[in-house]
Parts: C-alpha cells; structure tokens; sequence
C-alpha cells in the first residue's frame, strides 16, 4: 500500500465519519425532539454523535493538508488552485464556524442544524466530483440553494412530527 | 529539496494545522459557562508548543529553500502575488501566532485556579483571533504551494 493510498483511505474514513454522524445527528434530534423533551440518556447520545462528527472532521482536516503536502512534494499542485478545491476549503470552515456559532448559541439550532448537514454533504460531493468546470462562486451558489432547500425540507419535517396525528 | 527540508516542511504544515484545530477546541470549551480548565490549559500549552515547532521549523526552510528555490519560480509564474502578497503578510503575521498562543496558555493557565467569567470571555476572544489568524496563515500556505 501507497502512502498515497493511505491518505485516501484517512480521507475517505473522515468523510464517512463526518457525514454519517452529520446525518444521524439530525435523525436523533428530530426524532428526540417530538416530545420537546431532551432526556440524559437522549443528550449522552447526540453528545457520543457530535464527538464522532468532531472526530471526522480532525481525520478530513489531517489528510486535507497531508495531500497538500503530498502534491507539493511531489510537483503536482494543479488541484491546489482549482475552484473544487476551494470551495471545499470554504465549506469546511464553515463546518468549524457554524460548530463554533451554534456553541455559543449565536446562530438558531434549525439553521446551524441545515448548514451542517448540507456542508457536509456538499465536502462529500466535492471530493467525488474532483474536477469541475463550475466556478468557485457558482459552486457556492449551488451550496447556499442546498442550504436553503435543506433547511426547508427539515422544517417541513419537524412541523410534520409536531403536528398532531389524526386517530 | 532534501529529505530534510521535506521533513521540515511536512512538520511545519501538520504542527500548525493540528495547533489551529487545538485552538479551535479550546474555543469550543471556553464558549461553555463552565469549562473544564485543567483539559483546556493542557491544550493550550500543547497548541503553544505546536504554534513554536511550526515557527522554528518553517523558519528554517525559507531561510535555507524557500527565498533561493521557490521565491523565484513563484514570482515568474501566473501569480507572483502569492508571495508578494500573500507570503509577505503570512510571513509577518504568522509572527503574532505564538505570542498568541503562549498568552491564551497563561490566560487558562491562571483561569485553573481562579474561574473567572470575565476572562473566560476575553480569553475566548483572543482565541477566536488566533484562530482566524491561523485559518488565514493555513490558506495563504495553501495559496503559496499551489503557485509553484
């Protein structure tokens, strides 16, 4: 096995981390919340749930900056002024921003909630697509549409739960 | 570039990115109303520690490499302001980092045994700049790199 390989394998291991835990975060606190009740054992859970999102997110960051270090070694920096590449750079500051904003509760938890989710997701498609003709500004505009569409669905979803079922 | 400049270099980048995530947590913590100190003044150190490693060693490197090797190949290509600009105010304000880093240790330092709302507050502050001063540093190495 490559060094190379090695750090895509970190790499890929931080994303599944970061977007699974993104997502089940939302799931448990969705589904936590119908009640509007936040127990112990409900809080220990999505506090295990951000610590694994937290954890991703070190391993992306890490292996981010190995394969800057990897193209730069080895003459190959092309990727690192293409558009993908910093707009994924953006979209994981604002992984750690909007962590930062909701902490200090400066920011609502539904929009931090759907800036989370959405970035991650969005980190996760960047990589995959690797190289794009979009530009860094259309890919951060098709990003905020993904916010706001996100942040919409999720509403709709928590209404959906609150409202009262019909017997 | 000798293995040793390599090795330097990959110091110098995985030092400050893991010191900037250290502050980062430490942010995190000091947001609560009621921080665990003794785990918060650790990192701190460590992160001051880091921020000094990244320093000596990067130090090294553009003194030895970087203004012979590099400097010139970036200031013949398609973006000479990567190192006019960009590497200029990276290089001095990367300066401030450690000073930083050593003031926000003392800060949690003192914190440990007198709790204090007040500098808790401030010290978040200051973390939050050096923070943002390292997020800029880390992109303007970024920048630099990829204009080779």
């Amino acid at each position: 096995m490559t060094f190379y390989e090695l750090l895509v394998i970190m790499h890929v291991i931080g994303t599944v981390l970061g977007v699974g835990a993104a997502t089940f975060a939302e799931i448990h606190y969705t589904r936590f919340n119908i009640d509007d009740i936040i127990t112990d054992d409900e809080r220990k859970t999505l506090t295990t749930t951000y610590t694994v999102m937290r954890a991703g997110l070190f391993l992306l960051v890490i292996s981010g900056f190995a394969f800057l270090l990897y193209f730069r070694l080895t003459e190959n920096v092309a990727a690192l002024t293409s558009p993908s590449f910093w707009a994924k750079m953006t979209i994981v500051a604002v992984i750690v921003g909007n962590a930062l904003l909701l902490q200090a509760r400066m920011v609502p938890f539904a929009i931090g909630a759907a800036v989370s989710i959405t970035s991650w997701y969005a980190a996760l498609v960047l990589g995959v697509i690797g190289k794009t003709n979009a530009t860094y500004v259309e890919i951060l505009m098709y990003y905020v549409v993904a916010i706001v569409l996100v942040g919409l669905s999720l509403r709709w979803i928590r209404a959906w739960l609150h409202a009262p079922k019909k017997l | 570039m000798t293995t040793t400049l390599a090795t330097l270099l990959i110091i110098h980048v995985i030092g400050g990115v893991i010191a900037i995530g250290m502050h980062n947590v430490i942010l995190m913590h000091l947001l609560k109303k009621a921080p665990n100190y003794v785990f918060v003044s650790r990192l701190a150190w460590s992160s001051a520690g880091l921020f000094f490693l990244s320093w000596v060693t990067s130090a090294y490197y553009y003194v030895t490499y970087y203004g012979s090797a590099v400097k010139p190949r970036i200031l013949a290509g398609a973006m000479p302001a990567a190192h006019t600009f960009f590497m200029e105010t990276k290089e001095h304000i990367f300066l401030v980092l450690p000073f930083l880093a050593i003031s926000i240790a003392l800060c949690t330092m003192y914190l440990r045994s007198n709790p204090d709302d007040d500098l808790r507050k401030s010290t978040a502050f200051l973390t939050f700049v050096a923070l943002v001063i390292g997020v800029a540093t880390a992109a303007s190495g970024v920048l630099v790199s990829g204009s080779i």
